[in-house]
């Protein structure tokens, strides 16, 4: 083993709660929808809640290790539709098997019109401290669009009982997901959304593009060519706007979809950009504890016939020692770029296993494919960094990524496979 | 296995229209004899090529002997001598009729006589062939002999009385087939005394055993201990084997007049043995080869180019070893400023150029760029000189040329009569001159017309069955050379000429295909880092231009854990659409903008 390849073991952990009230018409997520009225407790849906929670568990039971957490992020689907008994014990279950690092940031999902004010003091009250509310719109017609259950008024109200949390010092800090770039939006009718959303002050704003994914609604609705999408140019003002608003009150865009006041950047979110590790439990999920992303079966029958096996071998596949390896190079440059700070290639293909030699042999012929771009003032050279501009850069990020696949692709073939290494645990 | 007499042999092939059910019925006809069994069974044996079981045509034709005990208890050998069934390879058809003593004509009973039919029974009728007429898929709801009777009757003047009616698919008729074969069909005739003529109608290239050559046994016999002459290319060779096919290759010593059957002899390519060649004995040859032998002249040509340059040696290589099994494929070198290294390639047509092109991008893994397809211009030159120009970007300056003449064909379209209308329209906007229009029946017509080549070489049959709803069939002959009014149509892709692009059109469609083509471009081109203008030229006359507008987003709207890998997917996908395009000055291009100037009336 190399000395520069020092894996550190994760220090985060994601939950996925895979239960919706309805499928909105752009998510193509493992989701299970319950219909409006379900209800983690008694309502509709709640049986099916209470055994997939029991799964969820029986799979963190597999880890019992001294390594505590310094972020958790509980997503989904609608985490919201737990009440907090569920969501309190899935904590107390993490902070025993793992441990909790003083500070932890332990982020939930919530969805407006799934919770009212004293959910949130119920959230809070068992140790909560991040929020990230899908909000999405502040217009109703795009939440009808959308397929959206919450309304505007849903959503005002949310924001309203955060933010006074927040006043309040009840939690760390809070954020608010916005669409951009939805049928029939345009520089005018954005404008007017995030004017809104900043009368809230969130402190952590995170901002998609509409992207319209297989097999949604939306998908179906665009090859019939009734989804009325705004244009390239359109789409563009719209995104150079919200980068140029958000910087004049004092947001930093850490990352190409993400905005944050000082200090509150997620710090769980930056874990997948900068390549270090996590864990990940639940239907669906991804975990990516050494390197090497493992992504859980997507259905709920599949997610519990291999927790049994895991079970049954008695170790979770995270813990296989024959599974590690670093983070291939091509995917740590692909989501370092999305980072304000951008990447450190040199550093980067080192962790990646590169010898000194392989470094002065190979980047350069990156460097040489992006030079057009660079050229042209899309990217900056900070140091031994390498940062996208903002707005131009980051909103052409793929011509950078593309450009770096072909590189990648050109490379001899014991250059890209990175080697298999011993987990540090 | 040989001692079957000339008088129990029964040579023949099958006549049909792709989709009438030729490959079927060979099929069945193997089965029935039990030449293959029914496990063994593959769907259209004789159809092996990878590319001729996708597209449901035969490409290179087969054939297969059979053993048949007949009514009268004797056994007897029947040879099904399979045809390719397509107008790029009328000459190779011809041959392999030159091998037969009769053929099925398979028509399809509800479809009727097709143009492509028509075109092979004359052929056949010209080699003296007993006509079988067999009307199949009579299982179909809508099939309708006595109207199909009629139109045989009416088009070929084919007597229908003793016409057979099948069903390929479920079996019904074919053992009234078999019998007719040997019932009406002449034996071959017994000239096993006479010197030795051979016939090949067939080759393919085998990269362990050299060239395997089909033929037919004219006269005389062949042994395996004999040394073997070929007529035109006059090389001679030792054999390492001679077989029959049943269909898998079996060995024999000896086979005599009358019988088909193949040979190794450690021939290196498929030009030394091509089709219609004479094989005759080194020690004792013939006197005269046999008839109707000549050299393949290829009609369309193209540019090809590895769109990463880093291929063009394999692509070289690819080429010459597609040639040890294509006789019909030429080609060059040729460098263009704006492609770099390629070749000049010439086609049979336009079938056949599609055909090399797959092949080589899916037996050789080349990534391929193929400009648009171009006939042969003669051009008269102002000292008096002729040249030809198979490539309208060597298309000398206007100063230094008299004239052009272009190649003109005499195309026949069979069609039902309501889409006459449409079909002259058609014929008429490429620039066709009406000759005729028949009716060969209450409501089928024969439309003929003289119109240049390169009209038709472009998307004139893709246009054609569009416009008919698939219903019309077309054939057609070269005639000759005819004076034009023609110019040199450029491209300039961001300044530059794209040569690649450069075409040779009538002055008065000039400016319309400009136009058009120039669109065609506008949305092909994807956009790119920087705006793009693309015009049209006639010399240094710009008579259309188009911009493609700078791209300015293409970002990823997301990327958390679980996003990576399928973000990932998509960029690699956006990668590999990019490293198939190639690189113009600074522009990105993809394959298909190249043969923009095909697709203009989509």
């Amino acid at each position: 083993m190399s000395d520069s390849l020092h894996l550190i073991p994760p220090r985060s952990a994601y939950l996925h709660i895979p239960f919706c009230h309805r499928r909105c018409f752009y998510c193509d997520f493992v989701v299970v929808p319950l219909g409006d009225k379900a209800n983690g407790d008694s309502g509709p849906g709640s049986n099916s809640i209470k055994s997939y929670l029991n799964i969820l568990h029986r799979e963190i039971s597999l880890f019992k290790i001294d390594i505590p957490l310094s972020t958790v992020y509980i997503g989904g689907g609608t985490p919201s539709l737990l009440n907090s008994s569920q969501l309190g014990s899935l904590l107390n279950h993490l902070e025993k098997n793992f441990g909790f690092q003083l500070g932890c940031e332990i982020t939930l999902e919530i969805d407006p019109a799934s919770f009212e004010e004293n959910d949130l003091e119920e959230y809070l009250a068992i140790g909560i401290n991040r929020i990230s509310l899908g909000g999405q719109s502040f217009d109703d017609n795009d939440l009808e669009v959308m397929g959206r259950r919450h309304r505007c008024s849903d959503l005002i109200e949310a924001c309203g009982w955060l933010n006074k949390a927040y006043m309040q010092n009840k939690m760390l800090s809070w954020s608010l997901d916005l669409i951009q770039n939805l049928p029939g939006q345009n520089l005018v009718s954005w404008k007017k959304q995030l004017k809104q959303a900043l009368n809230f002050s969130p402190p952590h704003i995170s901002i998609y593009d509409l992207s319209i994914e297989s097999g949604t609604v939306f998908e179906g609705k665009e090859k019939k060519g009734e989804l009325n999408l705004p244009n390239e140019d359109q789409a563009l003002e719209m995104m150079t706007f919200s980068s140029e608003m958000l910087c004049k009150e004092g947001f930093s865009r850490y990352e190409i979809s993400n905005f944050a006041l000082p200090g509150h950047a997620s710090r769980h979110n930056r874990v997948y950009w900068t390549g270090a590790g996590w864990w990940g439990f639940g239907q669906g999920a991804t975990s990516s504890p050494w390197g090497e992303r493992f992504a859980r079966p997507r259905t709920r029958e599949a997610y519990k016939d291999w927790v049994e096996n895991q079970e049954l071998k008695g170790i979770h596949y995270s813990l296989d020692k024959s599974n590690c390896r670093p983070m291939d190079l091509d995917e740590q440059i692909m989501t370092g770029l999305r980072t304000r700070e951008g990447v450190d290639l040199e550093e980067l293909a080192k962790r990646a296993g590169w010898s000194q030699r392989q470094c002065d042999d190979y980047l350069p012929l990156l460097l040489l494919r992006w030079k057009s771009l660079i050229d042209r003032g899309l990217m900056k050279c900070n140091g031994k960094r390498f940062q996208l501009s903002d707005p131009e850069g980051m909103q052409i990020s793929n011509q950078f990524l593309v450009e770096m696949l072909l590189w990648w692709d050109s490379l001899p073939k014991d250059v890209v496979l990175s080697p298999k290494i011993e987990a540090p645990l | 296995m040989t001692d079957i007499p000339v008088s129990r042999l029964r040579n023949f092939c099958i006549i049909a229209h792709i989709d009438h059910g030729k490959s079927t019925l060979a099929d069945r006809l193997l089965q029935d004899t039990g030449t293959v069994s029914t496990r063994d069974m593959q769907e259209q044996f004789l159809d092996n090529m990878e590319l001729e079981r996708e597209r449901g045509i035969t490409i290179k034709l087969q054939a297969a002997r059979m053993n048949y005990t007949a009514a009268n208890g004797q056994e007897y050998v029947l040879n099904l001598i399979d045809t390719p069934g397509h107008v790029d390879f009328s000459y190779e058809v011809s041959r392999s009729l030159q091998a037969c003593e009769g053929a099925l004509l398979v028509v399809d009973a509800s479809q009727g006589v097709e143009a492509q039919t028509l075109a092979n029974v004359y052929l056949a009728l010209e080699n003296n062939l007993e006509i079988i007429p067999v009307l199949n898929k009579i299982d179909l709801p809508g099939s309708d002999t006595k109207r199909i009777k009629n139109e045989i009757e009416s088009i070929i003047g084919l007597d229908t009385s003793k016409a057979i009616t099948c069903s390929a698919k479920t079996g019904l008729g074919v053992p009234e087939i078999l019998q007719a074969v040997v019932d009406r069909i002449p034996a071959p005739s017994d000239t096993l005394d006479q010197p030795t003529k051979a016939l090949i109608f067939d080759s393919y290239y085998d990269p362990y055993r050299g060239v395997i050559v089909y033929f037919r046994v004219i006269s005389g016999r062949i042994n395996l201990a004999d040394k073997i002459l070929l007529m035109a290319s006059k090389k001679s060779y030792e054999l390492d084997d001679i077989g029959v096919m049943s269909p898998d290759q079996v060995s024999v010593k000896e086979l005599h007049a009358g019988e088909v059957g193949y040979l190794a002899a450690s021939i290196k390519a498929v030009a030394d043995a091509r089709v219609g060649d004479t094989i005759t004995l080194l020690n004792s040859p013939a006197n005269d080869p046999l008839p109707g032998y000549t050299e393949a002249k290829p009609m369309v040509f193209c540019g090809l180019f590895p769109t990463d340059a880093d291929q063009y040696p394999d692509l070289r290589e690819s080429l010459d070893k597609l040639q040890l099994s294509d006789a019909a494929l030429k080609y060059e070198p040729e460098t263009s400023s704006a492609m770099g290294f390629g070749f000049r390639c010439g086609f049979l047509g336009l079938l056949h150029m599609e055909i090399v092109q797959e092949r080589l991008e899916r037996e050789y893994d080349l990534d391929l760029i193929v400009t648009a397809p171009s006939v042969i211009y003669k051009v008269n030159m102002v000292d008096g000189e002729v040249t030809l120009i198979d490539n309208p970007a060597t298309l000398p300056d206007p100063q230094k040329r008299d004239s052009i003449e272009e190649p003109y064909v005499r195309i026949e379209i069979y069609a039902p009569n309501e889409y006459n209308g449409t079909l002259m329209g058609l014929c008429q906007e490429r620039r066709g001159e009406f000759v005729d229009m028949k009716y060969i029946t209450v409501e089928r017509v024969t439309i003929i017309y003289e119109i240049p080549l390169a009209e038709v070489v472009t998307d004139f049959f893709d246009q054609m069955k569009s416009r008919t709803k698939g219903y019309a069939s077309m054939e057609y002959h070269i005639i000759g050379y005819r004076r034009n009014d023609l110019v040199r149509l450029d491209v300039l892709i961001n300044s530059e000429r794209a040569d690649p692009l450069s075409t040779i059109v009538h002055r008065e469609k000039a400016y319309q295909v400009g136009k058009a083509l120039v669109e065609k471009l506008k949305e092909l081109i994807p956009r790119q880092q920087f705006k793009i203008p693309i015009q049209a030229s006639i010399g240094s006359r710009i008579i259309a231009s188009e911009s493609i507008s700078a791209m300015r987003k293409d970002v990823l709207a997301k990327c958390y854990g679980g996003d990576i890998s399928r973000k990932k997917k998509l960029l690699k996908k956006q990668a590999k659409g990019k490293k198939r395009m190639k690189s113009m000055g600074k522009v990105d291009v993809p394959q298909e903008a190249f043969m923009a100037v095909l697709r203009l009336n989509n």
